[in-house]
């Protein structure tokens, strides 16, 4: 009996055993998520504070879905590299099959950079409706606070369609009601976007408690800027006017163009976000990120050894910007003359250091920006010394490297990234992006007085512009140290070139197709290498104002076009290069947004012309 | 369900009681006896035991026991699959022991097949098993390289690497993700690539449903079950084995050109372009322009000659942070050959002593084994300390406790810098650092691509130095389980079991100033810490019932299982590090502004619960039924179980009366089952696959809203979206087989065909990009299918005193994407390192897993008029004479993107091992050769070598006399290589082509072993039972078309584009992989005391 027992006593415990576990099944397979938030904890004002900071921090087109060098806030492949400003750079074969392509229109709409863009604005968007969809759960918030919040969520969604309207022509709009992704993109969302900036002006504060923040300023000015793609001129002009008038910046200063060309450049705290900063992507450095929230976007475009890059040579000015900075006896621009154009006429002072290839030496007048917008041979680099021979990756590259978005020698470390073994440590920059600075506000409202105003305030905005450009205090010197808090050199005596820069007369823009041109012109020498170019000449192209691509007088063809013809004798990465007039206005809509919106059910997307 | 079962089991258990004693007939005396195995001496449970003549009869029990009551002058009958029967006459005694000698068929074997035993006779499912004996004979660190062409229907894909990757497919591509199987180590899972391979006592793969399912969920890709080696009976015994070998690098290397070859193709890819003279920019081979070029005699100053200045030691300089300084290096004008540089002969040395033994009550067995391989790649290597403890007591007739123990100690700190994979490790940078740059320069530091002009590329000496130089990687893992068995009721056994793993590390590393480069040497030095622990418990019970009674033999096991999983560690760099003495680096020692952090946190659980039928009626008809349910934390409630269920039936053919004649077969069992297992796919990396979550990351969401430069400010982002209707995926697998023996036992077959459809497969959901960047979850996305067969032919013969047997595994799986997210035409998908040349892999219903996708390359352009279509506009933007002639696939008289195609499957129509096995006297041979056919391989090295534009490293050696030449009358109708040129276009640099693939086929003799064992008889006063020696060759020849160093190429395993997570998506891309073809060569003994 007592051995029975224990045979069924054994057994017994054991299937007891096995009851409890199967009694405790529920907890055992009750896991909470580990290392993250759930939405219930962020419907407080803390939890909109982050979302919104979170929204900020996808400006500089780096640390979401997409972006990095193929989604850059700066635009530097599309706005600069494929309207001429500059090279893809390198070796050919490096980004031989992705970003070459896409300066040489020559892409497919599956290219990652054509993807990468498209996705980061995308991620900013959906950020931005996350604030806008938490607000109403955050009781805490003060209706003054939840509006301030509210309206520059909206700005920032605003922003990023706008990047995305003029890039890819269609876009789905998808607001924070929505929750179906799916939307078809042969809507206009200009009123949208002009809708966004509205609410901004409206709600937010003129003066902001951070340097960083959007104000009702800069969401005026981007509703100027909207008009302006929308060729509305007549709405566009008075904002702009204001803007001039009235308008400040975050901290409350009033807008002003800084004297000193360079301090727009600047990484030091002091000079970022200066009264001509309207809205900047902020950059920092050393801030436990790990080289993260640099200016990563343009981490490649600098020059390749030896200099403030450690690599990789991209980006390089091309010869065709370079010719642009010519000046005649008068200091004015040569636009459109043959001497402007023509390949080989201007090379760099001094001789060529990498090369002998590309003709004598430029002797003649030269605009002084553009030593402040492209590192050249002999002339010297912030206090890097003169560009070395090195700094040129490859002989396609030419023999100008990248210049508004580097820093000084003596800012190494402090103001460039030092994290330990990162490989683009030192290209990680606590450069802002100009998103839109106050000479761009000028030139705009130059441009809209010339259609709609007055061609004599057209010539004082263009002039007040280059004013600034002739103050000898922003100029590049010989024999002298660079001071990196003033953005200047400390010793004005010896010009590194020919410096000649002069203002238009009284009434020379009374013809309005000169004015025209001349204004243009203005802003790719202002402008240049800020990632602007082809965005203007699509608007002057008349291209962006209605689908399918009408009104295009091919002048955006025809210049880029000519670029190729002129600079592929000096880059042969150029070979096959050709803007397609009626196509290539708009990028492509990328290839996976078209097939996934298939693979819904429903074939919501449409593709742009030609592609 | 498992409680009714339970139920349901009670019942029936009453019910045999009841007629197994009614089979009892009453006679005069009472016997009791044992059965035991001639060759294992382990109890014969379920042996019949008959008196001859008569119908009376019993079965042994689980302790192979029986009790009859016999009459003087019986005799017992007793028999059982895989024994000779054996008839044995009743004398006086009153306890039997009875030993059954085994039938030489291997159909006798034990397999363990799903937490229970079966002979390989009564198998039902589709089991390979492994030739342990055999497997032995390679020598490796890494065991699961020991399973390579051992098992039909398992592909194993080797690294050559100490301690390297190495992948298992079970019957193809069962999944986008992991398609590693579950390896179940005495019953708990565990991996096989740290085993003791000497510690290894059997391994099965349990490769269809009907075998598998009883693992459920974890199943799907195949189930290698690994037994330890445990104490036997009888007297002590003490077994060291020791070898000692040395491994060769390939003596061939990526065949490349030298100094003079090299800097030839630069040149030409200039003067080919029209860019000489004048406009030639390079400053070391034409730094006057002259328009032709010379080897200088120095290449920092870059292109100077001897008597120039800045060529002395006076004139040396170097900062070694930043690189700045005249480093003077001269050329080296024959050529460095890179890849023998870091490449050189290195030894492995393994040695294991083994105590076993016990009594009836207690057994036990120590093993310690002691690994150390160098791998022929300069600072690569693998140290292992290993000691293994398994022990059983029998604390009472019925109840049996015991436990198995394995811990070990390794070092392995992977491979010097970076990964295996891509252009920037040091292997690749033996292709890619141009010949003409020295080891050293002329003060006997580093020289490199900081002299001008050449490249970008690292010296692999230098960086292979430097990182073996810091690295540590060390693993402490414990594995094991105890375990306690108690038998009742007769014919019940339970079992309970609870073991687990628990790892810790630790790993630090630093990136030393790296002066010598062109890119990379001011970022400053970096030291890293990261350790962590990893653990995962399993609690296991099971309950068997078994008896046989009549010709009816019936086994039943319930059990439940839950596991248990859970880790976290974490990361800390710094930098700025002024003294560098390996001895001091600590993070403290570092610079506190540099640091940063990261952690990592899981938990995870799965509950089980599973039941299995075994029943066989005369040894004829065999059925088996199993059904799992499994639950995980890794799906949201209401989709957290599934039920995965198979069954399947076996029918000896040859015990039907009309074979009975048939006098050469032996054997014969057809068998077929179907089943369903599950798989979690790539969950486990997403596992909160079903919450809708908030996160945040210092450079994803924080922001410098103050414009301080150096300050940022909290921020927060959605990090993860939500999917609540995921779940398993599933795969279905039916099976059809037969195992046959044949004339006169001497050859042994088994034969499955099978289709195994995956529904269901777990894949991250594509999102429109206004999703925004949370993690996309997981969805059952789509459907893949494979089919094939497996083929396992053992032939067993002898003349005389030579015997020897032949074996032949083959397998053949054809793979198939049946279906992906409705809609969804193709997924184009790309590993990290083939980002230059954009995607290489299209994943599209219709087409196998991996396939290469990419322009249809068929010669070059011969002649200007051949660049141009009918319309004399070039095919291509930039097609001109001389470039890839890519066909036009379409016929649009245009070659774009909407020409691309499928252009090669990297997987193998057929894989197989051929061993030999043969016996003289002490001498013993064996043989393996192991063999793929059918496959394609991208040789990305090609993109590398062939092109001296892309990035100017090192080229082809043939790479000047087979390019397409512009010369006038140059003749080009053998030309196999572009113009050599600098531009970048789809004809060769700018797009991927059928150019780079290759057939992937090949044959190695894996291994050749010689041995020979001393007669005991020499030995015994030695105390020496046994003594053998032998020689082992590995790889001693590698029969392949392939042109890289070896097309057996693990996983790319790197990052799939849309994905942002490792997948399986793409395969069969040599990047510079780590060769498993270097012959090796070793001698070892064993010795028995």
């Amino acid at each position: 009996m007592k051995k029975l027992n224990l045979k069924f006593s054994v057994p017994l415990v054991l299937v007891v055993l096995i009851s409890t576990l199967y009694a405790c099944k529920k907890n055992f397979l009750t896991q909470a998520p580990l290392g993250a938030l759930s939405p219930a904890t962020l419907g407080n004002k803390a939890g909109v504070d982050g979302l919104l900071i979170g929204a900020y921090s996808l400006l500089d087109g780096v640390g979401g879905n997409g972006g990095g060098i193929d989604g850059a806030a700066s635009n530097w492949l599309f706005g600069g590299v494929a309207a001429g400003d500059a090279y893809k750079g390198s070796q050919p074969s490096d980004g031989g099959a992705d970003a070459l392509p896409v300066g040489n229109y020559t892409y497919i709409p599956a290219n990652p950079y054509i993807t990468s863009r498209y996705e980061i604005l995308f991620d900013g968007i959906s950020r931005s409706n996350d604030v806008l969809r938490t607000i109403p759960l955050a009781k805490d918030l003060t209706a003054a606070q939840a509006a301030e919040d509210a309206a520059e969520a909206r700005f920032l969604r605003g922003h990023y369609y706008l990047e995305l309207r003029k890039q890819y022509g269609h876009v789905p709009y998808i607001d924070e009601t929505v929750t179906d992704y799916n939307q078809p993109n042969n809507v206009e969302i200009w009123p949208k976007i002009e809708a966004d900036f509205k609410a901004g002006m409206a709600g937010m504060l003129a003066t902001q408690p951070n340097k960083g923040r959007a104000n009702k300023w800069a969401a005026e000015a981007y509703l100027a800027k909207t008009y302006m793609f929308e060729r509305n001129f007549a709405a566009a002009l008075p904002l702009l006017q204001d803007l001039i008038a009235n308008g400040t910046n975050a901290q409350g200063q009033k807008y002003a163009l800084n004297p000193v060309f360079q301090t727009n450049f600047s990484p030091e705290p002091s000079q970022k976000n200066s009264a001509e900063s309207v809205f900047a992507a902020q950059n920092s450095v050393n801030d436990g990120a790990n080289d993260n929230n640099g200016n990563k976007g343009d981490e490649l475009n600098f020059p390749y050894t030896a200099g403030p890059g450690q690599c990789c040579g991209w980006d390089g000015p091309s010869q065709w910007l370079g010719n642009s900075y010519k000046t005649d006896a008068n200091g004015l621009p040569l636009i459109g003359t043959a001497a402007a154009l023509t390949p080989y006429a201007f090379n760099t002072v001094g001789g060529d250091v990498s090369n002998t290839r590309r003709g004598a030496a430029y002797t003649g007048n030269i605009d002084p920006r553009i030593d402040i917008t492209m590192g050249r041979p002999n002339v010297p680099y912030l206090d890097w010394g003169n560009p070395q021979p090195g700094w040129i990756r490859d002989p396609t590259d030419g023999v100008f490297t990248p210049r508004k978005n580097v820093y000084s020698q003596s800012e190494k470390g402090s103001l460039s990234d030092a994290s330990p073994g990162a490989w683009d440590a030192v290209e990680s920059v606590a450069n802002n992006v100009n998103l839109m600075r106050f000479a761009d506000i000028i030139l705009m409202a130059a441009e809209a007085e010339i259609e709609v105003g007055s061609t004599a305030n057209a010539e004082t905005d263009v002039n007040m512009v280059r004013s600034r450009a002739a103050n000898p205090a922003g100029w590049v010197y010989l024999n002298s140290a660079y001071s990196a808090s003033s953005s200047t050199y400390t010793v004005n005596a010896t010009p590194a070139d020919k410096y000649v820069i002069g203002l238009y007369p009284a009434g020379s823009f009374a013809n309005k197709a000169y004015g025209r041109a001349a204004v243009h012109f203005e802003r790719k020498l202002e402008l240049g290498m800020e990632g602007m170019r082809w965005y203007d000449l699509q608007r002057w192209d008349g291209a962006s104002v209605a689908d399918p691509i009408t009104g295009s007088d091919g002048s955006m063809a025809a210049e880029i076009n000519a670029f190729f013809a002129s600079d592929i004798t000096i880059n042969n990465q150029l070979t096959g290069a050709h803007f397609t007039a009626g196509k290539n206005e708009y990028y492509s809509v990328p290839q996976q947004e078209l097939d996934r919106s298939k693979s819904e059910g429903k074939e919501q997307l449409i593709q742009n012309a030609g592609y | 369900m498992f409680k009714s079962l339970l139920l349901k089991g009670r019942t029936l258990c009453l019910l045999l009681c009841c007629m197994v004693s009614s089979l009892v007939v009453t006679a005069q005396t009472k016997h009791t006896g044992k059965v035991i195995g001639g060759d294992d001496k382990l109890p014969v449970v379920g042996a019949s035991v008959r008196i001859k003549g008569t119908n009376t009869g019993t079965v042994t029990d689980v302790n192979g026991d029986f009790t009859l009551t016999l009459s003087p002058g019986n005799v017992l009958v007793v028999s059982y699959i895989g024994y000779v029967t054996q008839e044995v006459p009743v004398n006086g005694g009153a306890f039997l022991t009875i030993t059954l000698q085994p039938s030489s068929s291997t159909l006798n074997e034990v397999v363990v097949t799903g937490y229970t035993a079966q002979r390989k006779k009564d198998i039902t499912g589709a089991v390979a098993i492994v030739d342990v004996a055999s497997m032995n004979t390679v020598t490796a660190g890494n065991t699961t390289t020991l399973l390579q062409g051992q098992a039909s229907g398992v592909t194993v894909t080797n690294s050559g690497q100490p301690g390297g990757v190495t992948s298992i497919n079970i019957r193809g591509v069962g999944s986008i993700f992991s398609t590693a199987p579950l390896v179940i180590v005495d019953g708990v899972a565990a991996s096989l690539d740290n085993i003791n391979a000497e510690d290894i006592e059997s391994i099965q793969v349990l490769k269809d449903a009907g075998a598998a399912s009883i693992y459920g969920v974890r199943g799907s890709n195949g189930v290698v079950v690994v037994t330890t080696k445990r104490g036997k009976q009888g007297k002590a015994t003490i077994t060291y084995d020791g070898q000692y070998g040395t491994t060769d690098p390939l003596s061939k290397g990526f065949n490349l050109g030298g100094t003079q070859t090299y800097m030839q193709a630069e040149f030409l890819s200039y003067k080919d372009d029209g860019h000489t003279g004048a406009g030639n920019p390079n400053p070391q081979f034409d730094p006057n322009a002259t328009g032709t070029w010379s080897i200088p005699d120095f290449i920092s100053p870059a292109g100077a000659h001897t008597g120039d200045p800045g060529t002395t030691i006076a004139s040396y300089t170097l900062n070694p942070v930043t690189g700045t300084g005249n480093q003077v290096t001269m050329a080296n004008k024959v050529g460095t050959d890179w890849f023998h540089e870091v490449f050189k002969s290195a030894p492995t040395q393994q040695h294991n002593i083994t105590a076993s033994g016990g009594s009836d009550k207690t057994t036990y067995l120590m093993s310690l084994g002691y690994l150390d391989q160098q791998g022929t790649l300069l600072g690569a290597y693998e140290k292992r300390y290993s000691l293994r403890v398994n022990t059983n007591f029998n604390v009472a007739d019925h109840i049996r406790i015991g436990e198995n123990a394995y811990m070990f100690y390794k070092q392995n700190p992977g491979l010097p810098a970076s990964s295996n994979q891509n252009e920037g490790n040091v292997i690749s940078y033996t292709y890619r650092e141009p010949p003409i740059i020295p080891v050293y320069d002329i003060a006997g530091n580093f020289a490199g691509t900081r002299s001008q002009g050449l490249s970008n590329s690292q010296n692999p000496v230098a960086d292979a130095t430097r990182a073996s130089t810091y690295a540590i990687a060390n693993d402490w893992q414990m594995i094991g389980d105890v375990f306690a068995d108690v038998d009742f009721l007769k014919h019940f056994n339970f079992h309970t079991q609870f073991g687990g793993t628990v790892d810790n590390f630790f790993n630090s590393n630093f990136s030393a100033d790296a002066y010598e480069n062109a890119e990379g040497n001011t970022n400053g030095n970096n030291y890293g810490e990261n350790s962590g622990y990893n653990s995962n418990y399993t609690w296991q019970n099971l309950l068997t019932y078994n008896q046989q009674f009549g010709k009816h033999s019936i086994k039943v096991l319930v059990g439940s299982e839950a596991i248990t999983t859970y880790g976290r560690g974490e990361n800390a760099n710094r930098g700025g590090y002024i003294l560098t003495d390996p001895n001091f680096l600590q993070l403290n020692t570092g610079i506190a502004s540099t640091q940063t952090n990261s952690d990592y946190i899981y938990s995870n659980r799965l509950l089980s619960y599973f039941a299995r039928i075994e029943y066989a009626f005369n040894d004829k008809y065999l059925l088996q039924a199993n059904v799992r349910r499994d639950g995980s934390t890794f799906f949201a409630p209401g989709h957290q179980w599934g039920t995965f269920p198979s069954a399947s039936v076996g029918w000896r053919v040859s015990k039907e009366d009309f074979m009975k004649g048939i006098a050469w077969l032996n054997d014969l069992k057809i068998r077929g089952g179907y089943g369903e297992a599950g798989s979690l796919g790539g969950v486990p990396i997403a596992p909160n696959n079903a919450n809708n979550l908030y996160g945040f990351s210092p450079g994803g969401s924080f922001y410098d809203i103050n414009g301080t430069s150096t300050n940022t400010v909290f921020g927060t982002n959605k990090s993860q979206i939500g999917n609540t209707a995921t779940t398993w995926e599933t795969d279905k697998t039916s099976n059809i087989g037969f195992d046959a023996t044949i004339l006169n036992n001497t050859i042994d077959v088994t034969f499955d065909v099978y289709k195994k459809a995956v529904s269901g497969f777990l894949f991250q959901e594509l999102f429109l990009s206004p999703a925004g960047g949370a993690q996309a979850p997981f969805v059952n996305a789509g459907n893949i299918q494979n089919t094939g067969f497996d083929l396992s032919a053992t032939y067993h013969g002898h003349v005389n005193d030579f015997k020897f047997n032949l074996t032949l595994n083959l397998s053949h799986y054809s793979n198939i994407v049946k279906s992906l997210t409705p809609g969804t035409p193709y997924l184009d998908v790309n590993s990290g390192g083939s980002s230059r040349l954009q995607n290489f892999v299209r994943l599209q219903p219709g087409e196998p897993v991996g396939e290469f996708f990419g322009y249809q390359e068929q010669g070059l352009y011969q002649t200007a008029a051949a660049a141009n279509n009918s319309a004399g506009v070039p095919w291509y933007a930039g097609a001109e004479a001389g470039l890839e002639n890519l066909k036009d696939v379409n016929g649009d008289g245009t070659v774009n993107a909407n020409d691309r195609t499928f252009i090669g499957n990297p997987n193998p129509t057929l894989t197989g091992g051929f061993n030999l096995n043969a016996s003289y006297k002490g001498f013993d041979l064996n043989a393996f050769f192991y063999g793929v056919y059918g496959n394609k391989v991208a040789n990305y090295i090609k993109y590398w070598t062939d092109f001296p534009q892309v990035f100017d490293g090192n080229v082809s050696a043939n790479v000047v006399a087979d390019s397409w030449s512009p010369a006038p009358g140059a003749n080009n109708s053998n030309a196999t290589i572009p113009m050599l040129t600098r531009a970048a276009n789809l004809g060769n640099t700018a797009a991927f082509t059928s150019y780079y693939i290759e057939n992937g086929s090949f044959l190695k003799l894996k291994s050749l072993q010689i041995g020979y064992t001393i007669p005991s008889d020499q030995l015994k006063r030695f105390g020496i039972s046994k003594f053998r020696i032998y020689v082992l060759g590995n790889n001693l020849f590698t029969i392949t078309k392939y042109d890289g160093l070896d097309p057996e190429l693990p996983p790319s395993n790197l990052t799939n584009s849309n994905l942002s997570q490792p997948d399986n998506t793409s395969f069969g891309i040599d990047f510079g992989n780590y060769p498993s073809n270097e012959k090796r060569y070793t001698l070892g003994v064993q010795v028995t005391f």
